[in-house]
């Protein structure tokens, strides 16, 4: 099992990740915009565009017009999300030595703030999605809008986040990074993992599964929201510039010095 | 057929009548298998609709944003769950995930419930696009709604009403089945109505060529709304345009955008360019239609089999701008009643129509009072899509339907003695609103903007 999960299986989570998500793209990309259902009030030109879409991304601009409840779960989850992974690829990457490279902050320092991030955002991700599993459970209309896989989903990352978090916050169960670094160094290298260090912590493996699981899902699951997101906003705020107004030939001011539609004769100030 | 299982659905048109707009019915026993093929079309063909079924995490945003659902409370009217009708079936036929896991993702196989179940639920839907609008990732529901109607077209179920227009405007180029004989009295009974209320010499021309204008109004205003165009008349008149209405297009509405993108809403569009070929026009002007200017401004350029040699404005535009520089002058004291303006739904959130109106009203009434929320934030009166069924158990459901336009109507006050303007600019809106208005007794009178324009006019 465990030469399945951790030599055999990441290979195959990244070849079916990536297909994936090229399939699930290339489906998108040969549909076309047939018509124009530019959503309005629209935006002038390309810039204003990617501001658009740029808030809309990374801040959740309509949630917060319309919904600063479900606004504080989803930004808080996602830039959590954004955090870790980031975390996940500087502080293994870097052994948490990533802060040393900035001036009169030592190894020690750095080390001790790549952990205390992990921490932090780790808790927030498991907060948060916590709060949103809790949102659907509860408020009516959302609870008419659930299906059985968006329940899963949720309960499925908080697995996934709470295992992390066991990682981080209880000593016996702790990985240290070196041991991350040697084993992601010989899979890249196509190297044996048997016997490494790493594979000898249980929550780890656990941990890495669910994570695999959920990357060999995500190109055939709603979790590929992401880029649909990108997908359908680029449908909607197409630059547009309405056609100028203007009538031809028309001179109101002398259509008013010749009286047109005044009864010849009419000298009531009744009109 | 006002019922099938619980759910309410629209009279639906006989074959004979399907026929006239060139649909020969599917049998029962095949629709399940077309519908699926006419779906895989549309998946690959629609990016709009590919996204929407692929893209929702059911947040639940879009419920409480629906005045559909907010007034009927069926959890079919929440827009992501109307879209799941069809999602259910795409995932099933259509994804790994749906094959795979089949109902633990909502999957599930087609039969004839379903279409029927689209049949009613995709007539309820005014295609507003309010939920496109408060969507995180824009999910446009509209566009489902679309697809949905199209396949149900294919599948030779319409509603009765909208066959016939689609069959009354092929035949005389309006949606009232109106010849011209009938628009040249009722413009000439216009003019004499004009000169009787206001004093103001107004003619109206039918087909003159060599006009630099083109006119397009929504036929329902030679009968249901007169002082809308009688409006647009004394407008064109206090500006010394040289305009015209062709005969062949006396329709601002095309239905076609509301149940067949395809041969219908292409066969008015191409009718609208050879009329404004015919008359050597410079301009085409759009009178008061939600659906049927989107259907112009916005669908034309992708419709049309030949470059579109004229610029559409909408007759707002026009009015608003010459408010702007200062040509007309408006007397807002001559409307002292209170004022309220619904913004109709593609002016707002398809057309880009958002500050014109505002403009406009402001200028002609004086007593306004905005609605809340408003502007692209406004709900729908209900009847959007033409959602104008008159059998009792539809009617019954577009009293439900207005429910939220009520309650925003209520809100501003303009009715409490009875005496208020609610002022909704498209021809939709005004059939929904007529009979809503006293449904739900908000002691005011629908009027068209143009209508108000008319009337404040200051003409010496």
């Amino acid at each position: 099992m465990r030469f399945l999960i951790a030599q055999v299986l990441p290979y195959i989570t990244v070849t079916i990740f990536t297909l994936g998500v090229l399939y699930r793209l290339g489906r998108w990309a040969g549909a076309r915009r047939v018509h124009n259902i530019n959503l309005s009030p629209w935006v002038p030109d390309s810039g204003q565009m990617t501001v658009r879409i740029g808030t809309e991304a990374f801040l959740f601009r309509s949630l917060w017009i319309f919904d600063k409840g479900l606004w504080v779960g989803a930004i808080a989850m996602h830039l959590a999300l954004l955090n870790i992974i980031g975390g996940h690829i500087v502080g293994f990457g870097f052994l948490g030595e990533q802060f040393a490279y900035i001036p009169g902050i030592t190894v020690e320092m750095s080390k001790a703030a790549s952990d205390m991030l992990g921490k932090i955002f780790g808790i927030i991700l498991f907060v948060a999605l916590a709060y949103l599993l809790l949102r659907r459970l509860t408020i009516p209309a959302v609870k008419q809008v659930n299906r059985t896989s968006d329940i899963f989903w949720l309960v499925f990352l908080l697995a996934l986040v709470g295992i992390g978090n066991l990682m981080r916050f209880v000593y016996e169960f702790y990985m240290p990074y070196e041991h991350i670094y040697a084993y992601m160094a010989h899979l890249f290298t196509f190297q044996s993992v048997m016997g490494l260090p790493a594979l000898d912590n249980y929550f780890f493996l656990a941990h890495f599964l669910l994570v695999q699981i959920m990357l060999i899902l995500l190109p055939f699951s709603k979790l590929l929201h992401l880029f649909g997101m990108f997908g359908m906003r680029w449908l909607l705020h197409q630059p547009y510039q309405d056609p100028a107004p203007g009538l031809p030939n028309v001179d109101v001011q002398a259509a008013r010095r010749a009286g047109l539609g005044v009864p010849a004769g009419d000298s009531s100030g009744g009109v | 057929m006002p019922e099938y299982k619980g759910m309410v659905q629209p009279v639906r048109a006989t074959d004979a009548e399907m026929r006239k707009i060139h649909m020969e019915p599917v049998p029962d026993e095949q629709k399940p298998q077309k519908a699926l093929e006419y779906l895989d079309y549309a998946r690959k063909n629609y990016r709009s609709f590919v996204l929407a079924m692929e893209s929702c995490v059911k947040c639940g945003q879009c419920a409480e944003n629906c005045h559909t659902y907010l007034g009927t409370k069926d959890i079919h009217n929440i827009p992501t769950n109307r879209a799941e009708l069809i999602r259910k079936i795409y995932k099933r036929y259509f994804t790994l995930e749906g094959r795979w896991f089949g109902k633990l993702v909502g999957a599930e196989d087609i039969s004839l419930d379903v279409i029927e179940q689209w049949y009613s639920y995709y007539y309820q839907c005014s295609q507003c696009r309010r939920c496109a609008h408060v969507c995180p990732f824009g999910i446009d529901t509209c566009e489902v709604t679309f697809i949905g109607r199209q396949l149900l077209h294919w599948l030779g179920i319409v509603p009765k009403l909208h066959a016939n227009v689609g069959a009354a405007m092929e035949k005389v180029g309006n949606h009232t089945g109106l010849p011209k004989p009938g628009i040249v009295d009722t413009l000439e009974f216009m003019s004499e109505e004009i000169m009787d209320e206001f004093g103001v010499e107004v003619e109206f021309s039918v087909d003159k060529p060599n006009s630099d204008i083109i006119y397009i109004p929504s036929s329902a205003d030679f009968l249901l709304n007169p002082y809308t165009l009688m409006g647009a008349g004394m407008f064109f008149t206090y500006i010394g345009a040289n305009w015209t209405i062709p005969s062949t297009v006396t329709e601002a509405g095309n239905f076609g955008l509301l149940f067949d993108q395809h041969y219908t809403q292409r066969h008015n569009v191409m009718r609208l360019l050879n009329a404004a070929q015919a008359l050597n026009a410079k301009k085409i002007v759009w009178g008061e239609c939600g659906h049927g200017w989107r259907a112009a401004k916005m669908y034309v350029p992708s419709l049309a089999d030949r470059p579109v040699r004229w610029p559409i404005t909408h007759i707002h535009d026009e009015i608003a701008e010459l408010i702007r520089a200062n040509q007309l002058k408006l007397d807002p004291t001559k409307i002292t009643q209170p004022a309220t303006l619904h913004e109709p739904c593609n002016y707002v959130r398809a057309c880009g129509l958002n500050e014109n109106m505002s403009t406009i009203i402001k200028s002609c009434v004086s007593d306004f009072r905005e609605m809340s929320p408003n502007g692209a934030n406004n709900f729908c009166c209900g009847g959007g899509s033409a959602i104008l069924f008159d059998d009792p158990e539809m009617y019954q459901r577009r009293i439900l339907l207005s429910s939220k336009k009520a309650e925003q109507v209520r809100a501003t006050g303009v009715g409490a003695n009875g005496n208020g303007i609610l002022c909704a600019p498209c021809s939709i809106c005004k059939a929904q609103l007529y009979p809503m208005v006293e449904e739900h007794e908000l002691g005011v009178e629908v009027k068209g903007l143009v209508d108000l324009v008319g009337k404040a006019l200051v003409w010496k």
